[in-house]
């Protein structure tokens, strides 16, 4: 098993996540993956709501 | 004094507070005379390994924002309250769960199965839910655990101050930060950069005692830019909400929507401001009283918009 390089928060834009790359024991790139750890759940949470006051909600999403 | 350490970090935020702090313009550079950013993901490459390094209280102080939604946050809020001698609750999310807090209207499940089963662009017929341990052939990965409830700052760490909005004016980020550098701090617990008086003490807009006889949208009256937004019909929560953000809403010609918060000694706004209707109601019977109440669309997401989770209730059922 190659080393693992984690590169937790990736940094200079809105929201989380994190990347993870999977050397080969040559030191060589095997895989690597992208992960986005957050979840708020807009979707449903708006659900109910005016519509009036989606666009007021949704715009939380990314204040950026 | 040296250089003050600065932190400041998202956790179940949308970065409107971070661009808040940036909203200060050119007074981003006196800061950095009297400040090191030693934490900042929205502006500098610093990672939560460079931070678990630092020793314990080497960051002056953090600003916080944004609400507890799963272990990561709560992992990142408790190691930076270790390395940070004071600790600042930024904004309405980390202060009383704001925006995201309104999922605590909803079920962990509901949400998890809209989000990747229901939703119009996904297609997840074998309905993979997000695992928190996940083997892959060249080794493991891991996610945070989604909790079911959204928390509160203060409901995972000891918090220092409190600074309100949604985002905190930049005026008022200006001022604390002249506070902090100043080292004239105020009691501990203290709500910073806002005022202990409500947005209805700070609206110019002229109000006559005419109590309210019908509750309307926004869209159903053309309203009037000189008169109070709640004998208008509008739910207005400009009677129960903090001052502070210079009444950006109402003079936007829209009812205040509470983001600052309830003033000292009042826990639960959402409930505040049903005594506060309760006294500008026009009804003869309670059955009249009712009838008006009712025509308020969705009063519990409108009273509890950015607090629930602060809120006496804290979730729904």
């Amino acid at each position: 098993m190659g080393k693992k390089i984690s590169i937790d928060p990736i940094t200079r834009l809105e929201g989380h996540g994190k990347i993870n790359i999977f050397l080969n024991d040559e030191g060589g790139v095997e895989n690597c993956y992208f992960q986005i750890p957050e979840l708020r759940g807009f979707e449903k949470f708006v659900e109910g709501r005016p519509a009036e006051e989606v666009p007021q909600i949704v715009s939380r999403i990314c204040g950026v | 004094m040296g250089k003050l350490k600065l932190a400041s970090f998202w956790a179940a935020a949308c970065g409107g507070c971070d661009v808040a702090i940036l909203d200060i313009h050119e007074k981003i550079v006196d800061l950095s005379k009297v400040a090191d950013i030693v934490f900042w993901p929205i502006a500098t490459d610093f990672k939560y390994k460079d931070v678990e390094g630092y020793e314990d209280g080497y960051i002056d102080v953090c600003l916080f924002h944004g609400a507890i939604r799963n272990s990561e946050n709560e992992y990142v809020a408790k190691l930076l309250r270790k390395k940070s001698k004071v600790m600042v609750a930024f904004g309405s999310c980390a202060m009383f769960g704001g925006i995201p807090g309104l999922a605590n209207f909803k079920q962990r499940l509901d949400i998890l199965n809209k989000v990747y089963v229901e939703s119009p662009s996904t297609v997840n017929p074998e309905k993979v839910f997000p695992q928190t341990e996940y083997k892959v052939p060249e080794g493991e990965l891991d996610l945070p655990e989604f909790y079911k409830d959204v928390k509160c700052l203060a409901d995972v760490v000891d918090v220092d101050y409190y600074m309100p909005g949604c985002p905190p004016a930049a005026h008022q980020i200006w001022a604390v930060i002249q506070v902090i550098a100043s080292g004239n701090l105020p009691p501990k617990g203290s709500v910073v950069g806002a005022e202990n008086k409500s947005l209805c003490d700070t609206c110019k807009r002229v109000k006559t005692d005419r109590k309210v006889k019908k509750f309307v949208r926004p869209y159903q009256i053309k309203i009037d830019p000189e008169k109070c937004l709640l004998e208008q019909g509008l739910p207005c929560m400009g009677p129960v909400t903090r001052a502070g953000c210079g009444n950006q809403c109402t003079n936007a010609n829209l009812p205040c929507r509470g983001c600052y918060g309830p003033l000292d000694g009042v826990i639960d706004q959402g409930a505040k401001y049903i005594s506060a209707l309760a006294s500008v109601v026009d009804a003869d019977n309670p059955e009249e009283a009712d009838k008006i109440i009712s025509q308020i669309v969705d009063p519990a997401g409108t009273f509890y918009r950015y607090g629930l989770p602060g809120s006496l209730l804290r979730r729904a059922k």
